[in-house]
This record gives C-alpha cells, structure tokens and sequence, in this order.
C-alpha cells in the first residue's frame, strides 16, 4: 500500500535533512529548486502490511503566497515540520497546513519540532506544545542529527493514513 | 369476557377525542368480534349481516387517523401534478442516495432515449454542450493525423533515394504495402522499455510493467516525480488544459503518456516510435479505464484491487519495432540487375535520341522560314513535314552536328515564301540587283533602301515594292536619292570629252566631274575646231564647262597646210597637196606670191616641215606687183590692249583704203581679182587667248574702217595670227609696238 505524503514546513526548518537519512531517495537535492518538488520513499512496515509512504518534499518558502498547494492534491496525510529555534516557522507549518486542508479537505498529519539538539536556542514552550497535544495532534521533537523519532513519527503517520 | 352489552349501541357513542381510543367500546367491540370469528359463536349469533357495521366502527377506531393519512397520500398519488411536485422535492437526494451501478443502469435508457430525441430535434445543443469536451480531442487527434503525415512524409524523404530506399521500394511491390508503410516500418526502431499507470489524483503508482532487460529506479518514485512534473509544467505555464504533459524527449528516451479520467498512462520508449503509438497508448488506457473504472476512482493506494490492469500494460510493453538484419538478398538483386541494366540501357538511349531528335526539331524550329507542321518518332524513325522558304536554311544539312542518323529522318517539305523580312530581302536582292551605291537593310520589319541609284533602278524598285504581298514587310524606297540626271550628264560629258579627243590640233590633258561641273584643260591649235562650238548638240550644259585652254602649233601636215594657206592666201591658180607629210605646191602665182611661199617654205624647214614650191610658175603682171608691194609695205599700229588704232593712223588708212581700191581697179583690169587678206597681230604680253582674240580684232576694226573708205567688203578678208607672226623678235616683256599692227598681203585670183 502507498500514500502520498506531503512534507510542508517553512524554509529551513530542516525537512530534507529529515528525509536525508532516513528515506530511500533516488531523486537529487536539487529538484527542490528546479521542479519545486522531490520525491522520497518512506517503507514502514507493519506486522500485517507494509505501508510505502511517498514523500513529496516541497521546497519550503518564507513566502507562504508561493507555496504550489497543487502539489497537495491526492495526499493521504501531511508531516508539519516547524524549527524548534524558531517560533515563527510553527505559524508558517499551521498556515501551511490550513491552505493543503481548504484546499483539499482535512487529512491525518503528524506535527514534528525539528532541531531537538539545539536545546539551548530551542524557542519553544512545552506548554505550547502541551497545549497543541490537548488538540489530540500528533507532536513529536525530532532531531535530524540523531535521529531521534522521526522514525516514530513516520510510523505513526503511517498507522494513521493505512486504517 | 362474558358481558351481555349490545355491542351494536356501542359505536354510537362518541368517542371522548380523535386521538384517544374509547376503550370500553373498544372492549366491547373485541368481544364481538371474537363472537363472529370464533364459529360457535357464529352458530349462536344468526342472522349477523356479512358487513356488519361494527366492524366498520371498529376499522374507524383503530386505524382512522392512519386511513385519513392513507386517503391523504392515495390523493397525493392520483393528482399527477401534486405527485410531481412531491417526487421533485426528493429526487435529487434519492437519486445521490441511490447505488451508482443500479441508478446508472436505470437510468441509462431513458438518457439515451433524452439523447436521440434531443440529436433528432436540435442536433446544435448537444454539439454546444460537447463542443469544449471534443475540441480539445479533435485538435490532439488532429494533430497527431499531423504529426503521423509528417513522420511519414520525412522519413520517406530521407530514404528515399539510398540504397535502403531501393531496397524497400522492392519490398513495398513484393508485399503490396505502400512505400511510406515500408519505410516507417524499416526506419521507426523502437523498443517500450516501461509502462507506468499513475494515479491521477495522487501521482500513485497503480501498476508498473518493464520489458525484459529495463531497469529503472524505483517506479512508485518515478511515478509521482512524473506527476509532479506534470503539475510543475502546468503550474509554471499556467496551462488550463486537462491533458497535461503528453511527450518528453530525452535523447533517444522518449516518454508519452496519455491522460484518462482517473489514470495517466506513461510509456517509456526508447528509439524512434510511430505516431501510431500514441493511438495503441491511449486504446490499451481506455480498455483500463473501461474494465476498472470504479476501482480506478476509488483507488487509495492500495493496487491489490487492480492486478488485472498489469495484464492491459504487457501488451504495452510488447510493442517494438527492431531492425531486420536479415541476410541482404544478393541473387534477387542479381537478377533484378540482369534484367533493369539492358532495359535501363535501351529506355536512356531511346530516350536520348527523343531527346535529340527534339532539339532538332526545335531547332528547325527556330529556323526562320521554316515551319514544323507535324513531326513523330514511330519504331525508332523519325518522321517531319512543314513548309519551308527555298531561302531558308537546309533541314538536311542542319541534321549534321546532332548525332540523329539522316537515314532514319524522313522530310517532307513544301516550299513557300516566307514573309520573314530576312527572305524578302534576299528575294529583292536577287531580283533587283541594287547598284554598288543602294544598301538594303531591315529596319523594324521594314526593308528600307538607302544611297543613290538612278531612276531607273528606283522604277523597278517601286514596281517591286507595289508587288510585295500584304502582311509581308514593307519595302521603302524614299531614302533612295535619285543621280540620274548627274548621271546623264557625266555620259554627255564623256561623249563630248571623246569627241575632243578625235579632234586633230586638240589634247586633251585632263578633265573632271565635281559637284555638277565640268573642268577640262589641255592644248589646242588656233586652226582647229573650237571646242565651245563643239558642245553644241551634246547636251552638256556650257554654263557648266570651265576649260582652259593652251594654244600650241601642230606640227600635223594638215595644220601646217591650214596655216600656211591662211597665211600664204595663195591665189585660186595655186593647189595644196600633201605627199607623205610634205606640202607640196603646185600651179602658177603672182612672183610675189612665190617669193613668199619661198620664205615660209625656209622657215618651216627649220621645225623640220618641208614645203615645196618647186613645182610653181610666176604669174602676176608687173603694174600690180609694184601696186601690191606698196600695200603690203604699210602696217596699221596701235596702242597696247586697244583694237581701234589711234587718231594718227587715220591718214595711213585713208592712203591704204585708196591704194587697195586702185588695185582693185587695176587687177579688174588685168582679169584677176585682187584680194586683201587684213591680218592682226600682237605683242607677246599677255594671254595667248587674250592675244589671239585682240589681232582678230584689230583686223575686223582695220576692215571696217577700210570699207567706211569705200573698200569693197567682199575683197576684204580678216584673221588674227595672234604672236605667231611677229614683225620683229621681241625680247623683252614689255611687248613690242611693231608687233601691234594689222598686215595687208594681196592675193590675185
């Protein structure tokens, strides 16, 4: 089973260092900047099935007026990514998120704080954090250098667009 | 339940509301009714009518308000136009509510019939309404045709003269398929490498087929990459069309893909596919979408419900075109040479002798005065009539120099004249024989003669020129200035000219004609005949003659004679003969005479004359002679350049009149006429002529003025002797008075 995954954050939050390590990519870094757009492939194998979550990394832009929702179309769920270090990028994720749903109606996502490692520049409350997990959202702190649960949180994505 | 109640009373009770049953009378009334369905009860109860009222009160108990409402509906069902109304409310929601399949099914008749019946009305609805559906299908279909033609056009063309180009033309008559057909199929090589049927909502991968031997990366990825792409294209160029990116090219990897309702289908060829393709392509996604439609729709990335399709994409993949290296057919071509090289011989060179035999012909063509009437080549001969001008150049000698074997051409030629002004020249010059002075040209389609000839020559040219036949040129004759008067009269001239000639004691040294005028100049003698006289009758014009000219004394017997004679004036009793250049004398005369004689005979002898007086007896008798000797001693003078001697002369007339008129007398008596020869003489100053015509007129002034003294003017004779017979010699230039006299010599007869 596949899934069209839409990776939406603003720019530099760290969404392609996120896939880097741990995707299957054949497509190089820079179709981000030509086509817009690159595609990984994320296996997250269950007991029962293995689910293939097609990933489409879309280059992330401060401007949010430039982001191509087209690209959105047919997607089974959505990873938001925001930059720990800086606030603005989780109005930029909500923002982004709220347009791929206008557009193309409510979809199972998954809320990553990348940049877990910066502890010292980290620029997010817990209890923001609390607060958006009250909401039911699936919120993981994640660390591209690490490593540290971005694979769970793919796995959960992946349980939440396969059911 | 026992109770002995009237059940009939009981319905007339009312009951206490609608909505509230009366339950008593309810009691009641199921009592009664388990009386009449319970048999025995029957049996006791005789004489119950079959539609017992009861039952009616309770039907009205039970269900009134249902039977009101049923009532209220049974209406609702019979009014049609209530009924519409009521089923419009809802069918829209009933028919969304409806399962697809069976609604479709439904419906599917009734929304053909709707269909026929709205063509057969107003076919123009139903094509407004497809008109954006179809356009856009039409124009991708047309220019795939396009597309095909040009492929097919271009390939053609590229092969068309190589040695494959042959090869397949042959193929093409072998297997009856035309030549494009042959050469698309020999020169489009090309392989489906891989098949992807792409979802097209998500750009998920639905099913992936590769040939045998094709790798790629990962489909799924490939697959939405693809779609990506489509959109980025569509984004970026802002391109509204719904079918999307239809060809990619890289290299020798071509992809096409073919859009569908819910599915793109994308083929991966390598090489140089037909447009055909595009059609197979899109066959094989209409069968997909056909066979799986609703699994297509509903498909969420789970393929498992669309393993059938991956079966529909094989024959995809199947699809190519390979190279035949088969062995190249050496013994047909062999044979096919065998047979094309003699043909090909005999087709070029009865071909290249057509072709000269028509440059021949339009050489003749070309030909003036010739006209082709008719011309064919039959079994290898040629054959040619027309007219031709006998001017004209031969057709036979123009066949040499074009290779045509003369014995193979067979002319039939009639002749004509040509109105071409060429041939008309070349008539009129045959004809006329124009002078050397006349130049006959053609000047715009005219001939025009120029130069000079005489009129005779211009009469026979008029005449020509009236004679030419009408269409034919014009012959112009007015620049032929007319010399025929100069003509003649240069022959006149000659004619006179040589009757010059034939004159004795006249030479001509030269004479010509120049702008109408005759110059001549030569040497003549006194004595002879005076070439002014002789123009007349001629027909020169004297005004037009200048002559000049020169006295001289011929030395011709018969000048001398004259001369001698003239001056000698030898009486009748003397004859003049001449013998062999000699003179000789002969007869009686006066002894003055003879002494005269004498004197000229000596002086002739010097220039190397002979006269002779040998033969003459004296005669005259001696009264006279004294007479005579007196005369011929006096001499009448005059002034230089004056005819009229001077007023002291006078008295030398008067004595000479008197002494001429007694001899006169005298010689009367004696039996001979005396006779005075009055001879004038010059000086040598001046022109001879000048000289010649003044003693002349001395001697006529001394006759006159003689005969004014009573001279008979018969015995009277006159001459002038010009400076032949000078008195004395002169030497010097300023002339001689001695010399300007007139002489009297006397003659008896």
């Amino acid at each position: 089973m596949q899934k069209k995954i839409c990776m939406l954050g603003g720019f530099a939050v760290g969404k392609t260092s996120l896939v880097r390590r741990f995707v299957q990519s054949i497509f190089s870094e820079t179709y981000l900047t030509t086509v817009g757009v690159k595609i990984d492939k994320k296996s997250v194998v269950f007991p029962d099935k293995t689910v293939d979550l097609i990933l489409w990394d879309l280059a992330g832009e401060d401007d949010i007026g430039s982001f191509r929702v087209s690209y959105v179309r047919g997607a089974s769920g959505l990873v938001l990514v925001v930059d720990g270090t800086r606030a603005a990028t989780l109005a930029v994720a909500l923002t982004l998120r709220e347009r791929a749903e206008a557009e193309f109606g409510a979809m199972p996502f998954v809320l990553l704080f990348n940049k877990s490692d910066l502890a010292d520049r980290w620029a997010i409350s817990d209890r923001e954090i609390d607060e958006l997990r009250q909401l039911g959202w699936q919120i993981y702190l994640t660390s591209a250098l690490s490593g540290e649960y971005v694979d769970d949180a793919f796995r959960q994505l992946a349980s939440m667009v396969a059911k | 339940m026992t109770s002995t109640v009237d059940p009939i009373s009981l319905p007339k009770r009312a009951a206490s509301n609608d909505t509230e049953i009366d339950r008593e009378a309810l009691a009641t009334l199921l009592v009664e009714i388990a009386r009449n369905v319970d048999p025995d009860y029957r049996a006791r109860f005789e004489g119950v009518p079959t539609a017992d009222p009861r039952m009616e009160t309770l039907r009205q108990l039970l269900v009134g308000r249902e039977i009101s409402e049923l009532s209220r509906v049974t209406h609702l069902l019979d009014e049609p136009e209530q009924l519409a109304a009521a089923v419009g409310g809802v069918l829209p929601s009933a028919a969304a509510r409806a399962p697809h399949a069976q609604l479709g099914e439904a419906l599917a008749p009734a929304v053909e019939r709707a269909v026929q019946r709205s063509i057969q009305k107003s076919p123009r609805t139903l094509t407004d309404i497809l008109y954006p559906v179809f356009l856009p299908a039409i124009r991708k279909s047309i220019g795939e045709k396009i597309d095909q033609t040009f492929q097919s056009l271009n390939e053609t063309l590229r092969h068309i003269f190589t040695w494959h180009g042959l090869k397949w033309r042959f193929e093409a008559w072998r297997t009856g398929a035309s030549f494009s057909e042959v050469v698309l199929k020999h020169s489009l090589v090309y392989r489906v490498e891989h098949v992807f049927l792409i979802n097209r909502n998500s750009g998920l991968l639905i099913a992936h087929v590769a040939a045998d031997n094709a790798t790629s990366e990962d489909p799924q990825l490939i697959s939405s990459m693809l779609s990506a792409i489509q959109d980025f294209v569509k984004d970026s160029f802002n391109e509204k069309e719904q079918s999307g990116l239809d060809t990619i090219r890289f290299g020798e990897l071509r992809l096409w893909s073919e859009v569908g309702p819910f599915a793109t289908l994308v083929a991966v060829i390598r090489g140089n596919p037909p447009e055909e393709l595009h059609e197979i392509i899109r066959d094989v996604l209409l069968r997909i979408h056909d066979e799986c439609s609703q699994a297509l729709e509903q498909f969420d990335g789970d393929s498992s419900q669309l393993a059938s399709v991956e079966t529909q994409l094989q024959t995809c993949v199947e699809l190519k075109q390979e190279d035949s290296n088969q062995g190249f057919p050496w013994l047909v071509v062999a044979a096919v040479l065998l047979v094309l090289i003699p043909a090909g011989g005999w087709f070029f060179l009865s071909w290249q002798s057509g072709q000269r035999w028509q440059a021949y012909v339009s050489r003749l063509e070309t030909q003036p005065g010739i006209i082709v009437a008719e011309q064919k080549v039959r079994d290898g001969q040629f054959y040619i009539a027309g007219l031709r001008d006998p001017l004209a150049a031969d057709p036979q000698a123009l066949l040499s120099g074009t290779e045509i074997d003369p014995a193979r051409v067979h002319s039939q030629w009639q002749f004509y004249q040509s109105l071409d002004p060429k041939f008309v020249l070349q008539r009129l010059t045959a004809s006329l024989t124009p002078p050397k002075s006349v130049r006959l040209s053609i000047v715009e389609n005219r001939i025009v003669a120029e130069g000079e000839a005489p009129d005779t020559w211009i009469d026979r040219a008029r005449a020509a020129a009236r004679q030419l036949s009408a269409g034919g040129p014009v012959f112009d004759i007015s620049r032929v200035r007319d010399v025929s008067p100069e003509a003649r009269a240069a022959e006149h001239w000659q004619t006179y000219v040589s009757r010059l000639e034939a004159q004795p004691g006249i030479i001509v040294a030269q004479q010509t004609a120049r702008g109408g005028h005759f110059y001549i100049s030569g040497l003549r003698d006194p004595q002879a005949a005076d070439p002014q006289a002789l123009l007349s009758g001629t027909g020169v014009d004297p005004a037009r003659v200048h002559s000049q000219w020169q006295f001289y004394q011929s030395l011709d017997p018969k000048f001398v004679l004259k001369r001698l004679v003239a001056s000698l004036t030898p009486p009748k009793s003397v004859r003049f003969m001449i013998i062999e250049d000699r003179i000789v004398v002969v007869g009686e005369a006066p002894a003055a005479w003879i002494n005269r004689a004498r004197v000229a005979s000596q002086q002739l002898s010097a220039d190397g004359l002979s006269l002779e007086i040998s033969e003459l007896r004296e005669l005259t008798p001696q009264e006279l002679t004294h007479l005579r000797e007196a005369i011929q001693a006096i001499d009448i003078f005059f002034d230089s350049g004056k005819a009229i001697p001077g007023p002291e002369q006078l008295p030398v007339l008067d004595k000479l009149a008197n002494q001429l008129k007694e001899l006169a007398k005298e010689a009367r008596k004696a039996g001979v006429t005396a006779q005075f020869m009055l001879t004038g003489h010059s000086d040598a100053t001046g022109r001879e002529t000048a000289n010649v015509s003044i003693s002349a007129a001395r001697a006529e002034t001394v006759r006159a003025l003689l005969k004014k003294r009573g001279v008979d003017p018969e015995l009277l004779l006159v001459r002038g002797a010009g400076t032949f017979e000078p008195a004395e010699t002169e030497n010097s230039r300023t002339g001689s008075s001695a010399n300007r006299r007139v002489s009297v010599t006397v003659n008896f007869h």
